[in-house]
């Protein structure tokens, strides 16, 4: 009888363990984001972290449409926006909710947006890489919703096989290295978007006008 | 006494060992250094030297390992030279020096020196030289097969195996000082590893990488210093 119960529990353990295996893997990402040296431009910059970007959760499916891994990237975007904008606008306020832009005296309200998430792993491409590819959508306009600028961003990261532990790992390096691509791009190529750039230059005119007079 | 220790050796033994002392001394690596020098090189103790991998490519990256090995030799020794940690460098430069953004040509470096902030940060690590090393390591040739079977008396291995490893590195040295490039070093390394095994499998590895890494470290350290 005690042999009969002992066989059930160790046939119920088994079962789990393979259900377990079976299951899907969750990656949190986590990473450490250097700060730009860059100079700060003289704006205040309201930023709006849609509740889709904050939470963005992206599943990676098997090649028979099961869930194999789901790319938890929300909070890290914002982690790296958080470092990335206050060193590159004199001043940030991170909005809760876009109708409160018009009263909290900023120039602009930037919300950015995931448009797009690829992932690569060893085991699909054959590669000895994990890969991560990501398409953004930019959005810049005015405190009353006014638009000032929408234009998109691509972020690549790769991180090679010999250097992860397990392809989770692996694939929260790809990620952070994205996420840095994204964060040197946006860095160095904000003020050379065509709309912002026009944007900043009638800004400029208009306050080196309203000085003169 | 020796002589008379070894006909002691069963025969079959002695051929075996006399097979892999063959194969030991076969598993040894070639290596070709080629230098070209543009400029006049030298560096106080107050100045460094920063190694960059570069990872601009998509077949292949510069592993960080190496770059860490020719860093570290060349920062040991009585005539060892200041080495900035790459990943320090990068994360205090950033963004210029992301895969992205980094500099490709010693012409850009005029450039990003003209930018707010870069130069007080490089001269804050009181960087002279930037070397930027680019290659990679390759398997080839590979042959030969090992079975390995476990069962209630035991287990063990059998077979043989072999492969060949290339390594091809090329260093290019940037005075930041006149923002120019002064030399380039290549390091060629190439060598034949063997896995015979015969129960237990004896590795028989080739240090490809690791000679390429003290070769071109060694290089690089003596065509900072100049003289």
């Amino acid at each position: 009888m005690i042999k009969g119960r002992q066989s059930v529990n160790v046939f119920t353990l088994l079962l789990l363990m393979i259900l377990g295996g079976c299951g899907a893997s969750t990656v949190t990402v986590q990473g450490n984001y250097p700060t730009p040296n860059v100079p700060p431009k003289a704006l205040t910059l309201g930023v709006y972290y849609p509740d889709e970007f904050r939470n963005f959760v992206y599943t990676e499916f098997t090649d028979r449409g099961n869930e194999e891994y789901f790319v938890q990237a929300g909070n890290s975007h914002i982690e790296l926006f958080n470092t990335l904008l206050p060193a590159m606008f004199q001043r940030v306020v991170v909005l809760d909710d876009l109708a409160a832009a018009g009263s909290a005296e900023v120039d602009a309200v930037f919300m950015p947006s995931i448009d797009e998430f690829q992932l690569g792993i060893p085991a699909k491409t054959r590669l000895d890489a994990c890969e991560v590819w990501v398409r953004y959508n930019m959005r810049l306009t005015r405190p009353d919703g006014g638009y000032i600028a929408d234009w998109v961003m691509t972020a690549y990261g790769k991180s090679s096989q010999g250097t992860f532990s397990s392809t989770e790992r692996g694939i929260n390096d790809a990620a952070v290295a994205s996420m840095r691509d994204l964060a040197s791009n946006f860095a160095l190529t904000f003020d050379q978007i065509p709309e912002v750039s026009d944007w900043l230059n009638a800004r400029n005119n208009a306050v080196t006008a309203s000085r003169a007079n | 006494m020796i002589r008379a220790g070894w006909h002691l050796i069963n025969p079959g033994v002695r051929f075996c060992l006399v097979a892999l002392a063959a194969l030991f001394l076969a598993s040894c690596t070639t290596t070709t250094i080629d230098q070209y020098r543009q400029g006049d090189t030298g560096i106080e103790g107050h100045e460094s030297v920063v190694i960059l991998g570069r990872r601009q490519g998509a077949a292949y990256e510069t592993r960080e390992e190496f770059v860490e090995c020719v860093g570290d030799r060349m920062g040991n020794g009585r005539d060892g030279v200041n080495i900035v940690p790459e990943q320090l460098f990068v994360d205090a430069l950033f963004p210029w020096f992301e895969p992205r953004t980094a500099p490709m040509r010693s012409d850009d470096l005029e450039q990003l020196m003209a930018q707010p902030l870069v130069p007080e940060k490089i001269s804050e690590f009181g960087i002279r030289y930037i070397v930027w090393l680019d290659g990679e390591t390759q398997r080839t040739n590979e042959m030969g097969s090992i079975s390995c079977a476990v069962g209630p008396g035991g287990g063990g291995c059998f077979g043989f195996g072999s492969w060949e490893d290339d390594s091809s590195f090329e260093a290019r040295i940037w005075d930041v000082s006149s923002r120019t490039a002064v030399g380039t070093i290549s390091a060629d390394a190439s060598g034949q590893s063997y896995m015979p095994a015969v129960f237990v499998p004896i590795p028989l590895i080739a240090r490809v990488e690791a000679k390429a890494c003290n070769t071109l470290a060694d290089q690089l350290k003596q065509f900072v210093i100049g003289g």
